[in-house]
């Protein structure tokens, strides 16, 4: 598992997150209106980022999964599910820690985290169904769908969660605009923390799908072990 | 030269999880010929004829119905195959009558009234045509069973225990639609626990022991009394 | 379409003949009701229309989900499921047959829910209903499709009774947003140009999940 490639790629990460968290904590200014916390951003974002990401190929593979069959298609699919699950979890964690000084509660109905509590609990129904039902290539199928389904679904929660804001705003104003990225070290920060977390995502994924991969050998390697053995009894 | 099979796997294996079932299944049935699957119970008989089917998928190996894979049957070809499983495919709350109908105009059977009228009468169930399946013992069930896999006049059929719950009535009667179906053409492939003389020309007998289908006697007549004991003890659970 | 009609007029049948999705649904979605109703405490008067938009809603979801996944759970009996695979009858049919009875089923426990919401919000019988009327249908006929589709699953996993829910309500929630937002402006005496962004996502919803249960029914249906 532990190859040239994935070794490499680990290196990569470590050095690349910690630049983020050096980026993040020392090199980058403070943000004027809401102070410190706003740090929390640099990695607020780049884990959304890797969860749309991840979720966008639980859909993609489930579609390769009906069309084309092959067990690799569903390792991908569940790979990125759960990395997405873990990551859609930090965004909400992080989105939490923010807003709590920011906008004085831990929890708001903005229509940012209101689409990401959605994403998540669907994801969290996919995987659910994955715990539930087991392994077969039924419930792979059925994951597939289920992965295309709730990914077309997504650009109508989006909307409709922002329209359900905007005709009754919050009671906190969530000005997005104060984002405004207006030092170039901010951007410079973001962008390290961004590909910090891809190569943190393309790591976890090569691990991860090794290791289901290896689980598939397996299961395969032990179908053909008993017919090995039931040849063997023919005898 | 025989006839392009109209029923054919080649290579056939499945596992449940790690447990092999098949192990390498080759058949081919020709049109108007009768392939007997004599097994116990948990030899596979049941998945193979649903992988036969299409309900299944096998690990390796290929199944094809009428030159094409079972699995991508075109609508078309569907209507050609009819199948009895020990699920009786009834709704329990429709009457015989309507039971016939709804699968008639599923399968798009011509002059289905008259056509249901002479299958009920086939059956024996002619005067119970009004009564809900549900009220049916499993014998009738079975019966009506029967006249519903055969209505279309399928040119494949695929038979899991067609005697299994009838009577000697009953069982001489499905012999008999199973013959008049190879005479037309139909190719048959069923199941049974013992061989018995089918249609000796047209039908042949293997056996599927531990997930292989070995040749049974040829001659399918003179497995009639045969007792089948376990041929490997302690292997019919998998 | 022969098939369709042939698939729709069996379960209807069977359905008329003591299926018990309908009075169940109409069962289910009064008792919701009325739970909604003693948990709001409505007031009386025009404060209580986006009250009575949301117990409709909820009452409507999970009754839905309990009523409409019958008309696919039926077919189970006796291996009729896979009876149906293996007719030459499309399998994109089977969706539509399907969806169409679950959703006329829906159509009867809604009109007996609206009534009761009449009575129980002591609202009048107007325009305003009427006006709610598109919302409710499109939120049914989504549903249908939604519930039909995961049917399909759930009543062929383990614990699949349990799965049903988990899936349905996250991915209902644009419907849900839009239906109960559009209910209430209705209820609420607004004209029908205040709903048309939200009959828009409903319209969005439907076509996509009546899309993907015609495409994608198929792959549900196969077994190992």
């Amino acid at each position: 598992m532990a190859n040239t490639f994935t070794r490499t790629l680990a290196a990569l990460t470590g050095l690349l997150m910690f630049a983020a968290i050096y980026m993040t904590f020392v090199f980058v200014p403070t943000e004027a209106e809401q102070g410190i916390v706003q740090r929390i951003f640099y990695f607020h974002v780049p884990c959304a980022w890797v969860a749309f990401a991840a979720f966008g190929i639980v859909a993609i593979s489930g579609i390769f999964y009906l069309w084309l069959g092959g067990q690799i298609w569903d390792d991908l699919g569940y790979t990125c599910a759960e990395i997405g699950m873990v990551f859609c979890t930090l965004v909400l964690v992080t989105g939490s820690i923010w807003a709590r000084p920011i906008w004085g509660v831990w929890w708001t109905w903005d229509s940012r985290l209101t689409t990401t509590l959605i994403l998540w609990l669907l994801y969290g129904g996919y995987l659910m169904l994955r715990a539930m039902a087991g392994d077969s290539p039924q419930v792979a199928r059925f994951a597939a769908v289920i992965g295309i389904v709730a990914a077309a679904d997504v650009p109508v929660i989006v909307v409709s969660v922002r329209l359900w804001r905007t005709i009754h705003p919050a009671v906190l104003i969530t000005k997005q605009g104060q984002h405004g990225l207006t030092d170039p070290r901010m951007v410079a920060t973001l962008l390290v923390a961004l590909a910090a977390f891809t190569a943190l995502f393309a790591l976890l994924l090569l691990i991860r799908f090794a290791s289901l991969r290896t689980r598939s050998r397996l299961a395969a390697l032990e179908r053909e072990l008993n017919l090995i053995d039931a040849a063997a009894g023919d005898l | 030269m025989m006839d392009a099979p109209a029923i054919e796997a080649r290579g056939l294996f499945k596992s449940f999880g790690a447990a092999p079932v098949l192990r390498g299944i080759d058949l081919a049935i020709a049109p108007g010929r009768a392939l007997m699957i004599i097994g116990r119970n948990g030899a596979g008989k049941s998945t193979l004829l649903r992988l036969l089917a299409g309900l299944g998928a096998p690990n390796d190996g290929e199944v094809r119905l009428f030159g094409t894979p079972s699995r991508k049957l075109e609508a078309a070809d569907r209507r050609r195959l009819g199948m009895l499983t020990h699920q009786s495919f009834l709704y329990p709350n429709l009457t015989a009558r309507e039971n016939l109908e709804f699968y008639c105009a599923l399968y798009r059977v011509a002059d289905s009234a008259a056509a249901i009228g002479r299958w009920l009468e086939r059956v024996g169930l002619a005067r119970f045509a009004a009564e809900r399946v549900r009220a049916f013992s499993r014998g009738m069930e079975q019966r009506l069973a029967l006249a519903r896999a055969l209505i279309h006049r399928p040119d494949a059929l695929l038979m899991d225990e067609p005697f299994a719950a009838l009577d000697p009535d009953g069982a001489e009667l499905a012999a008999t639609l199973i013959r008049e179906a190879l005479a037309r053409g139909c190719a048959v492939a069923l199941t049974a626990h013992r061989a018995f003389d089918l249609d000796a020309g047209r039908c042949t007998a293997r056996e599927l022991v531990r997930g292989r289908l070995l040749d049974a006697p040829a001659n399918a007549a003179s497995a009639e009394r045969a007792e089948y004991p376990p041929a490997h003890p302690g292997v019919g659970a998998r | 379409m022969a098939g369709f009609v042939a698939v729709l007029r069996k379960d209807l049948t069977l359905e008329l003949r003591g299926g018990e999705s309908t009075l169940a649904l109409v069962a289910l979605s009064i008792l919701i009701l009325i739970v909604m109703v003693f948990a709001l405490n409505p007031a009386g008067g025009a404060a209580d229309a986006p009250i009575a938009a949301g117990a409709l809603w909820v009452a409507m979801i999970f009754a839905g989900m309990a009523g409409a996944a019958r008309t696919v759970l039926a077919e189970r009996d006796n291996g009729c499921l896979r009876a149906l695979y293996l007719s030459p009858l499309d399998r994109g049919a089977i969706f539509l047959a399907k969806l169409a009875a679950a959703s006329i089923f829906m159509v009867v426990a809604e009109a007996a829910v609206v009534l009761m919401l009449v009575l129980f919000f002591n609202l009048d019988f107007d325009l305003r209903l009427v006006r709610m009327l598109p919302a409710l249908a499109l939120g049914l006929i989504g549903f249908a499709a939604l519930a039909t589709l995961l049917a399909a699953i759930s009543g062929r996993v383990h614990a699949g009774d349990l799965l049903m829910p988990l899936l349905a309500v996250p991915m209902y929630v644009p419907a849900l947003i839009a239906g109960v937002k559009a209910s209430a402006a209705a209820l609420g005496g607004a004209q029908w140009s205040a709903m048309g962004q939200w009959l828009r996502i409903m319209i969005a919803f439907d076509v996509l999940f009546v899309a993907a249960g015609f495409i994608l029914f198929e792959h549900l249906l196969g077994e190992d």
